[in-house]
Order: structure tokens, then sequence, then C-alpha cells
């Protein structure tokens, strides 16, 4: 997140003091909980089984495609031949899809999943994509369902392929647009209908209307059945912001990105939590004024260093801006987390917001 | 509503009729085109479009001629713009070009020895040399070496600042000054920008570039628009004058201009401050030109629309479009 | 599978049912991103390109040592991983993608007045979303559009287009005749070049070829390429005449 200018000390104090208010006065007004309107579309891209775009109202923009190809399974070590020839049909003979889905618990692999970032102007090996990847790759390894969907037989699995593509320039942490129209390529990907059973090779109907959702909407698996969403959050002071702009993302005393999926239950979880650099702490502090060597020359010549030093320290950052210390208070996390998860929180009004969007 | 998601904008209808009509371009009478700005104008003139053949017209920004024709053509896409026998074409959009005496607000990128660099959204950076800023208390003497090492005191990195431009250099870079009372650092308030001149919104040109706005509770707020599309909204603080001698005719400069330090600002400023820039948002977004007049008439529009339809703060979406409505309407 | 080029002579219709001389669909849309000071979305037949410009600006990590006295063109082309049929990622120093972006960028620098702008910086930036056939052409178009967009001064428009021939290397079939716009398929199985022209008056300002042909065949493969860019750079034309109008209109004095 560096690379960027840095925002003057005046600008910096002058925002870290209207959003420490309660409430918080951010600088377009919107309620601590508002996003910024975005606009989104799915099925984009024919020739994915998945896509989607997502603007934000900054300009910036991205699109995720979704592809999935047929893979040869590796033997797993310490298979047995039973769990490699087991079959799923019951007395009658007849194939029991209810069994058949949760025979496929547990066999999905982490490796089915990949997921590439291309960010203009960043290699693949730059710290921002690669971390970024890790995170939405995490996010979505996390409950499982996921790849235990991606197997087809014992010598055959699904491999998905994810490309995110931004298409501006990351001016802002672009954390929270890639992982929402991650989410919309998600629900909206397709895979086609098995034909063939068992472990004979994969045959599967050429019709693309009988294709299946990755993501069930329909059937008992579709409570548990949402990819999850990750969210950018930022705490100022006592207050809590979700969408920060890129001002108020300079100026926060710290940032986290928290990714909630939908739980076994009704409600959601959180799957993962991870704390950001802020930038802020990469700015420079203000001068106060006692320590202006043009506004007091003379008082400010005949101060040693240490005793500079002193005022600065004494001053705390009541009247220039000073780069935050420290951590943040659990009490802080454990709000957010409450504000994400609760019902009709934050996170189901996302997700909800993501799921009316039409192809 | 916590999160309001739009649906994309339809594409525009594919043209049924691919060829395209050239017959009025080619015929066109640059003689009957009123001179002057071009505003009105809806003739589109595209990059290697003959503009004229005529040998009287002189060339201007936007056109050029081939080595060995006299034919003007155009360099950019744009509507065309007379100046007595001088013709230039307007882009549609293009980056902030500097122009002497421009007002122009500027983040500071760069300090070297002697001067700094300034990014004023235009193509190059632009420089403010050490001996055209301002000495706090008015002091006017030599800059020393002294005061090339205490160059950070004055301006350091990221620091935002308002300045004329004073004179272009060959590569087109613009050489920036503070001298006067009314430039210098900014505090105080907050930064925003909007999209660069020659496009269809962005800050005007005019006479009157800084202004004050009474606000309905939060006291006077100063408005600064840069030409080059950064606006500066802050508090308005006045200065302590001290008395001037009939010995000293210069103007003095305060001895904090130079400070990093915030004054006190009320809540009440705070919101007002927000709601300002909410209002150029809004008119940004709307297509329509910022300048004084105009975010006078949306303030005043988000006033009665408070009255009238309740209090919002976040002043996006519908409300920003109410407001744009009633500029429109004629304030 | 192989393509069937025994009934590509001129009278009959390719695999997609196009005559010889035909086009695909093409469609454009001009400053499609609001962030980028230039930006263009640009669709020859299934091939899919959006470009963004960034510039001109000074370049502040890594000054050059001398002081140049034009602008730079850079270009960065990045292609999906979900651009063909088989997913296949890219890394940025591929052979081909750097020499697409060299040839893009010295195409521009000839039509770009990069004299007005000394020691700055053009970057280019073009993503494909899905590639069938005519790759560089359409990197090219969309190019033009964006940097009209971004207002940088140009001498013309650059249109490009892809041109080849039925007959492959060896066959030495008199029949052979050339044709417009290749798909994937196509560029396979037959020889093709790039053809780009700028400047009006058929002045080609780009030529690109990565196989092989009989230089007899070459002339009427040009012609064809010159036809077809004409009609490729009054497309733009018209792309950008509806933008402007639109502009216009949607303006307020």
């Amino acid at each position: 997140m560096a690379n960027t200018i840095p925002l003057s000390p005046a600008e910096l104090s002058y925002l870290h003091t209207s959003l420490s208010q309660t409430p918080p006065i951010r600088p377009d007004g919107r309620s601590p909980t508002q996003f910024r309107p975005l606009v989104a579309e799915t099925d984009i891209l024919p020739s994915a089984n998945g896509s989607a775009r997502i603007c934000f109202a900054d300009g910036t923009e991205a699109i995720v495609g979704v592809k999935a190809e047929v893979e040869k399974s590796s033997a797993r070590p310490g298979a047995t031949t039973d769990d490699i020839f087991k079959n799923s049909r019951d007395q009658d003979g007849d194939v029991d899809v209810d069994r058949e889905e949760s025979d496929k618990e547990g066999k999905g692999r982490d490796e089915w999943l990949e997921i590439a970032i291309e960010i203009p102007g960043m290699r693949d090996d730059d710290s921002l994509p690669v971390f970024l990847s890790a995170m939405l790759t995490e996010a979505l390894l996390s409950d499982g369902g996921l790849k235990d969907r991606l197997w087809i037989n014992s010598r055959f699995h699904w491999r998905l392929y994810i490309d995110i593509l931004l298409l501006s320039q990351p001016r802002s942490y672009p954390l929270p647009l890639l992982s929402l129209t991650t989410h919309l390529a998600l629900i909206s990907t397709r895979i086609p209908a098995l034909i063939s059973e068992h472990d004979e090779d994969p045959l599967f109907n050429d019709d693309w209307e009988a294709s299946t959702f990755l993501y069930p909407r329909s059937g008992e698996l579709q409570a548990r059945s949402k990819p999850p969403v990750t969210l950018l959050v930022v705490s100022i002071g006592e207050a809590v912001l979700f969408d920060p702009s890129r001002d108020e993302l300079a100026v926060c005393d710290s940032a986290m990105a928290i990714s909630v999926a939908q739980s076994a239950g009704a409600g959601l979880k959180v799957v993962a939590l991870r704390m950001i650099d802020p930038p802020s702490r990469l700015t420079a502090g203000g001068v106060p004024q006692v320590l202006n060597s043009t506004s007091n020359p003379a008082a400010t010549a005949s101060l040693s260093p240490a005793e500079a030093l002193v005022l600065r320290e004494k001053d705390q950052g009541q009247t220039v801006w000073r780069p935050p210390r420290g951590g943040v208070r659990r009490a802080i996390i454990s709000r957010i987390i409450k504000m994400v998860v609760e019902n009709n929180g934050v996170g189901e009004e996302v997700i909800a917001g993501l799921a009316g969007v039409e192809a | 509503m916590a999160i309001t998601i739009l649906a994309p904008a339809p594409p525009p209808a594919p043209a049924h009729n691919r060829r395209v009509s050239t017959d009025d371009e080619d015929d066109l009478d640059i003689d009957d085109l009123p001179s002057g700005h071009a505003t009105h104008s809806t003739n589109i003139i595209t990059p290697g479009q003959t503009v004229t053949d005529d040998v009287q017209w002189m060339r201007g920004h936007g056109t050029f001629a081939e080595a060995d024709s006299t034919a003007i053509r155009s360099t950019l896409a744009g509507t065309l713009q007379k100046t007595n026998k001088l013709l230039s074409i307007v882009p549609l959009r293009a980056r902030y070009t500097p122009e002497i005496g421009d007002l122009v607000i500027g983040r500071i990128v760069e300090v070297q020895s002697r001067r700094w660099k300034v990014d004023v959204a235009a193509p190059l950076l632009a420089n403010l040399l050490l001996s055209s800023i301002n000495l706090p208390g008015g002091i006017l003497r030599k800059r020393t070496s002294v005061d090339e090492l205490n160059i950070r005191s004055f301006f350091g990195e990221g620091e935002l600042l308002v300045a004329e431009v004073q004179s272009l250099f060959q590569d087109g870079s613009a050489s920036l000054h503070t001298r006067s009372l009314k430039y210098g650092k900014l505090r105080n308030g907050y930064f925003m920008a909007v999209s660069g001149m020659g496009g269809g919104s962005g800050v005007v040109r005019a006479k009157r570039q800084i202004f004050t706005m009474q606000t309905a509770r939060g006291g006077e707020v100063d408005v600064l628009l840069g030409v080059n599309g950064y606006i500066w909204i802050a508090k308005h603080v006045e200065e302590e004058q001290e008395t001037v001698g009939i010995n000293r005719l210069e103007e003095t400069a305060s001895a904090k201009m130079y400070s990093s330090q915030n004054d006190e600002i009320s809540l009440e400023t705070r919101r007002e401050i927000s709601k300002i820039a909410g209002c150029i948002r809004a008119l940004v977004d709307g297509g329509v030109k910022v300048e004084e007049e105009r975010i006078r008439w949306a303030y005043d529009a988000n006033l009665e629309l408070d009255e009238t339809e309740g209090e919002t703060e976040y002043l996006g979406g519908e409300r920003g479009k109410a407001i744009v409505e009633i500029v429109l309407g004629g304030g | 599978m192989p393509l069937d080029t025994s009934t590509y002579s001129l009278a009959h219709l390719r695999v997609d049912g196009r005559r010889w001389n035909e086009l695909r669909r093409v469609h454009g849309q001009i400053s499609t991103q609001a962030a980028a000071d230039g930006s263009s979305y640009f669709e020859m037949g299934n091939t899919k390109i959006i470009c963004t410009i960034a510039g001109p600006q000074e370049q502040r990590r890594g000054g050059n040592s001398g002081q140049s006295h034009d602008a730079k063109v850079e270009v960065e082309i990045g292609i999906a991983g979900f651009s063909g049929v088989d997913r296949k990622r890219r890394g940025r120093n591929d052979k081909r993608i750097q020499e697409m972006q060299h040839a893009i960028a010295s195409a521009f620098t000839h039509t770009l007045f990069t004299h007005l702008y000394p020691h700055s910086t053009i970057t280019i930036h073009l993503h494909v979303l899905s590639q069938d056939g005519a790759l560089l052409a359409a990197c090219i178009n969309a190019a033009t559009l964006a940097l009209i967009d971004a207002g940088i001064p140009m001498s013309d428009y650059t249109a490009a287009c892809t041109t080849g021939s039925t007959a492959s290397y060896a066959s030495n079939d008199e029949a052979a005749d050339p044709l417009l716009d290749l798909n994937s398929m196509e560029e396979q199985e037959l020889p093709f070049l790039t053809l780009g022209t700028s400047g009006g008056d058929d002045q080609v300002s780009l030529l690109i070829m990565e196989t092989r042909v009989q230089a007899t065949r070459l002339e009427a493969m040009v012609s064809v390429g010159l036809d077809g860019c004409r009609q490729i750079r009054s497309l733009l034309d018209g792309i950008v005449r509806a933008h402007g109008k639109k502009v216009l209109e949607a303006r307020v004095t």
C-alpha cells in the first residue's frame, strides 16, 4: 500500500478528528455501515463457467472468471482399496443422490482450487497479489463444502481456476472489491451435469441448460452453500467504519479483513480474520507549533534534541497528527465481529444484495 | 440500506448504419462558425480529419499540418474553436495543461536541494523554487544555505499548497509561486479531486477561484477551486493583521503560515465541510461544471431539500440527483 | 479438429458463415472506466479487449539518467487465464507477449505526438478477456480508442486487422484466395498476417507475420488487408463520433 503520495499532516489530523467523533463524520457523509453504490453484473463471459464484474463508485473495477477443467486424481496416500471402489448404491440398486453428495464429504483436496490475481503494474510475485490470493483461497477453502463438490469420482475431479483481474490502478486496498466480485462469480458458476456413473471416465451432458450450479440453489444443501465474503473494516478511535475510502484508510488506527460465510445452521460465521498494516503508520508526524522552526525560530534554536523529543511526546498527537501506535483493543474486534455476523447485520445485507444481482 | 447495488448501464445500441455520413463534414465551412469558445457546437472533429485547406488559417493547439501539404488536420477528438485567425481543437477530455496565471492546488511529491516538485495533475510535475515562496514574518532576504538545509520545515512531502503558475518551461511544465498572502500551505480542511479540465465536467477558470461561504450552522467555510481539478474546503480563519507601517509596504505574512497544526474546528463546521464536498461531488456526477455560483446553488438546494425531505448526511445517489436537477433548473 | 479448407474458395462460405472478405462483428465503447485517463472496450467477433491508459505522467521511480525529448510509450498486455477455451496462465515474461508489447509500442510511438510531453510516460494496459483470433489487431484498435479518449494527440487512427490465405505453404495451389479477419481455428491452420494502417491513403504502419506463405500470395493478402483496415477505421471513427455527440449533448454550459 506504499508507493502512493501521503497526505499532509494537517489533512490527516483533520480526518482523524472528524472520524473519531461519535457518530463519526465521514468525508462523504455516509453512516458507518453504509457502502458506496456499486455496479454489478454476472455472466459477462460466455466462454467461462462463471463470471462477474463489479465497478465501485470511485471508478475501480474488477472482473472475475471461473473455469473448471476435469483432471485426473492422483492416488491419496493411505487410501485403501475399499475406499477407492466404494459404490454408493443402496439395496435397490438405485443411486441415492443425497448419499452421493454426502459420500463426497471429506474427499475434496485443497489443491483443486487455484486462484490467480492480476493487478496492472505489479508482478505476480509482488506482495500484494500474493497476500490477496492467500486470503481469498483461505476463505474459500474454509468450509470444505466447495472442494468436496469438485469430486467427480475416485479417479477424476474438477479443478477450479479463479482468475481475478483488477482493471484499474490499485489506489485503495482492493480486497473488498475482489472478494465481492469473486463471490458474485462463484454463485453464478455452473458445471456440466454428470452422465457417467461411478468410476468410469467422466461423461457430461452437452446441454448447458442441464448444468448444475456449483453452489446449489435448491435442495437441502442450499442453506450451506454460499461462498464467503471478505469485508474491509477500519477502526479509528472508538469508531468502526465499513467500506473505507482511501482517505479513511490513510488515517485509521487499524484495518482488518474479515471473511464470513454461511454456517450450517442459520446465520453467518467468521471464517478468517486478518489484520492489515494500515498506511497511517508509514506517515510522518506533523510538527507542533512549539517546535516549528519557521514560526518561532528563537525558541526552537535553543532546544536540544532531547528536549524537542520530550515536547513532542507530551503533545501525544493532540495538536498535530501522530502516526498510530500499538494494536487494536479486543473490545473493538469483538464489536466488529458482532456487527458483521449478527442477524440483519452488515454481512447478511451484503450477501443478500449480491444474491439479488440478476444475470 | 447499507449496500446499494446498481445494474450496469446498457451498452449503446449498435449503429445500424455502418457507413458514416461524411457529407456535412466535407463541406465544413469554418467561416460560418461563431468565433470564440465553441461551447454550443455539436460538430465532432476526430483525429486525422482535415479541418480545412485554406491557407488563411493558423494552426493552434490540437492541429497539425503535414510537411508537404497546407491542409490543417486535427490530432484530437473534440470541437473546433476559432479565435480570430487561429484554429484550435478543444478535446473532449484531456489532462490539465498549465497556463500562466492559473490558480492551482498541488501536493509536494519530491524535495530537492533548492526547490520542490509538485503534483498538479498535469503531464509533468510542476516546480516550486525556494525563492518563490514567502518567508514567514514577511522578511525579505536572500535565501541562504541554512534555508536550504531547513527546506523541509517549509514544505515536506505530501503537503498541500495553493499557488499560481508563474511561468512555463520549455517542456511545458509549470513553475509556481506563492508570493501572495492568499497562497501558501493549506490546513484546517478537506481535500478532494475531480476529473481534469477539458472534459465534460471539471473546474472552470473563473474570476474568483477562492471564495467564502456562509453555512447554515457551521460558520464560514473557505472553498478553493484549483483549475487543475483539485479542490480544498476549509474552515475560514481570520489572520491577525499586524499593523502595516508606512515603512513596511510589503505584505506581511503571518508567522504561522508554515505550521501543520490545525486550529480548533467544531463538529458543525466539519459536517458543513463534508456537505459542501458532497454537493461538489453531486455536481460532478451530474456533469455540471464546478464553479462558485453553482456550488452556492447546490448548497442552497440541499438546504431546501433538507427542509422538505428530511435531513440526510449522505449526498450521493438520490439526493445528489435532486440537487443537480434544481441547479440545472435555475437555482 | 483440422479445418476443412477445401470449400474455402472465393464463392463459398467459411466455418462461421462469412465470405472471404467479410469482417466479423465489431463493437466498441469508449470511456468505460472513470478512474483511468483513457479507457475503451473493443470486441472483434469473440475477441474482447479492455484497454486503459495511464498518463502522460512523469515517472517517479527510476528516473532516466538523460532527459528525453519525447514521451515514452509503454505497453502491458495481460491475457486472462479464462480467455481461451482451455484455461492457461501466461506469465509476463512470455516471449510472444513481449513481442506484441513491443510491436504495439513502436506502432504508436510513430503516430502519437510524443514530443509534446517530454520525459513523461504513457502507459497502455491491455486486458484480454477472450481471444478468438486477431489478438494483436484487436489490441491495436482498442488502444487507439483509449488514446483518443485520453486526449493524447495523434496524427491519425491506427486501424488493424488480419488477413490470411487459403493455401498452406507447401501446396502449390494456384487457386489460393486471400481471407479477411481470421478466427482462431483458421489462424491455427492457415498462414495469416496482422496489418495496421495509419494516416489514410493506405499507409502501412505495422505488418507482422509469424507463419509462412509463398511470396506471390502476399500482394493479394495485403490489398485485402488494406481494404479491411479502411473499414475498421471508419468503424472506429463512428464509435468516437457517437460518443462525442453523447458527451456534448449531455454537457451543460
